[in-house]
């Protein structure tokens, strides 16, 4: 990956051709019957339904809902991960007690406690939040610590070497030496939220993109359903956009070694 | 073959630039006696080196030879107080015990890609160790001092990832500098450069050397960079390794490139720490 390519801003033209291409077969395979099943839209219906939505003013609160409840859980997963991770990651004590839990409740899927919070917290906000939460905390927990334990040797040994305080070696060393293994658990659990906000919104609360698809199904308007589905994809792709051109403005290229912005 | 002092505190010293007190007898920077280490994995300790002597005297520049694996950088970690020898033995600088890094000792580590911050610039890397320790303007001068004592004064915004291996290295000697230090341990410093670099950086540190007079314990596996800069050689032998050699090099300062390594001395002394390096392991 080099310094340019993950900028913001370049287009891949062959890569959006493709994709053009595969719309374009999609749309052929539906209109010439090759394909037919009473569900399953073409493309041209699909943003017929899109715009309907939009025109209707239903897609926009439930893309901000989605949006809104995504971003507060990841900045709340990634205070907890980060806080959690540099205590691990400095406290050999914290690590060994700790680690066991850890590797036991990781390898449980978190999808697998959504049913569990809907009995727990109910159809509620409180509910979908707390699964955001949850699963962006992974990510941001791991690498963070990752990042911390795997400062190379050559930098603590620097800091004893120039008479640094250990709050200052955290600070000038090991914190800024993590950042880069900690922006990809930030991005990976920027994904996860958006992820677990939509699933949560089908089974628990009542809201957003995740509800309105399920909706739109059940009321078998398949147009409307496709179109909240292209909808979550697209509010994903923005989302991680911003977030990789945010990173790579805070760093500068290759500052933190090759996992800086790749993904 | 046991090493022991004895030779060391016969050498005259050979080193003129400070003339005035050349024959006078230089302090004792470091005084090692009875230097044992063990270093553990989980399934127990391997010692490394065993009974270890040798005196770093008051500017001298000294060099450390031995076969891979010999122990020279551990050796280096226990001068610069980064790793504790087995409690027997006496490691003092200054006639202080060092019990972690000693004030004024500065290391220069062999991998300079690895200890110099990608995020910070150049200069900023050099300022590392003055922060908070001197003032502002102080750090400013000393960081253009060291910058420019290494030949780097132009690239003083530049990151250190857009320099070459050379110049990398000389950010971290900048670095050294910047802490006006004492004593300098370098740990193959010049091991991963190419032959032109190398030598170039040779001539450098020589100038940097006469310069600030530090004393400096260099460790390289390279014989005529251990000749070509050192008054002392000293030369790991045997596993665990003790010194086996210490053999003074009486070729004058300055040196040159060419003239003091094709002189007879140099030679003689070449071919005496290659047979040092190679004993016990035909
Ligand atoms: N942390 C460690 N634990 C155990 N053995 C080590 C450790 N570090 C180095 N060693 C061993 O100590 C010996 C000397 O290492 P080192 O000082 O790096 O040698 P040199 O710098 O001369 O090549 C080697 O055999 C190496 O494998
Ligand atoms: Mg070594």
């Amino acid at each position: 990956m080099s310094s340019r390519s993950r900028r913001l801003g370049r287009v891949n033209w062959p890569g959006l051709l493709t994709l053009a291409l595969l719309a374009g077969a999609w749309e052929a395979t539906v209109r010439w019957s090759l394909l037919d099943y009473q569900y399953l839209p073409a493309p041209s219906a699909i943003a017929r339904g899109a715009r309907t939505l939009l025109a209707s003013g239903e897609l926009i609160p439930n893309v901000l809902h989605t949006l809104m409840v995504t971003l507060i859980g990841w900045s709340i997963a990634s205070v907890i991960g980060i806080g959690l991770g540099l205590l691990l990651g400095l406290s050999p004590t914290a690590y060994r007690y700790s680690m066991t839990s850890f590797e036991v409740t990781k390898a449980i899927p978190p999808i697998t406690f959504v049913p569990a919070t809907l009995l727990i917290f109910g159809f509620s906000l409180r509910m979908e939040l707390v699964i955001v939460v949850y699963v962006g905390v992974w990510p941001v927990l791991i690498n963070t610590i990752g990042g911390v334990r795997g400062v190379p040797g050559e930098l603590l040994d620097l800091g004893r070497m120039l008479h640094m305080s250990s709050w200052t070696r955290v600070r000038k060393l090991i914190v800024p030496a993590a950042v880069p293994e900690i922006l990809v658990g930030l991005r990976l659990g920027l994904t996860l939220c958006l992820v677990l906000a939509v699933v949560a919104e089908m089974v628990g609360n009542p809201a957003g993109l995740g509800h309105a698809l399920v909706r739109a199904q059940q009321a078998l308007q398949p147009e409307k359903m496709f179109a909240y589905v292209l909808s979550a994809g697209v509010l994903g792709i923005t989302l991680n956009a911003l977030f990789r051109s945010a990173a790579s403005w805070m760093l500068p290229p290759p500052a933190g070694g090759p996992e800086g912005g790749t993904p | 073959m046991q090493a022991s002092d004895q030779p060391i505190t016969q050498d005259a010293p050979t080193a003129d630039r400070t003339e005035p007190q050349a024959q006078v007898k230089r302090k004792v920077t470091f005084q090692c006696r009875n230097l044992t280490v063990e270093l553990g994995s989980s399934e127990g300790a391997t010692c490394i080196c065993r009974s270890v002597n040798f005196d770093v005297r008051e500017g001298e520049f000294i060099s450390i030879m031995g076969r891979s694996g010999s122990g020279k950088t551990t050796l280096l970690r226990i001068l610069g107080g980064l790793l504790a020898p087995t409690p027997d033995s006496s490691v003092r600088y200054y006639g202080e015990r060092v019990e972690g890094p000693p004030p004024g000792v500065i290391t220069v580590f062999q991998n300079y890609a690895a200890s110099l911050l990608p995020w910070r610039t150049v200069e900023k890397n050099v300022a590392l160790g003055l922060e908070g320790k001197v003032g502002r303007e102080e750090a400013r001068e000393r960081v253009a001092d060291a910058l420019a004592m290494v030949g780097l004064g132009k690239r003083a915004k530049d990151y250190p990832w857009r320099l070459s291996g050379g110049m990398q290295q000389r950010v971290q000697l900048a670095r050294a500098l910047a802490m006006r230090p004492s004593v300098l341990l370098m740990d193959e410093p010049f091991g991963a450069l190419d032959a032109m670099t190398k030598t170039s950086l040779q001539d450098e540190l020589l100038q940097v050397y006469e310069r600030t007079g530090a004393t400096v314990v260099f460790v390289t596996h390279d014989i005529d960079e251990a000749l070509y800069l050192s008054d002392r050689v000293l030369v790991l032998q045997g596993d665990p390794s003790t010194i086996g050699e210490s053999l003074p090099v009486h070729c004058s300062r300055p040196r040159h490139q060419i003239e003091t390594k094709q002189s007879e001395g140099f030679l003689a002394l070449r071919r005496k720490v290659y047979e040092a390096i190679m004993q016990r392991h035909e």
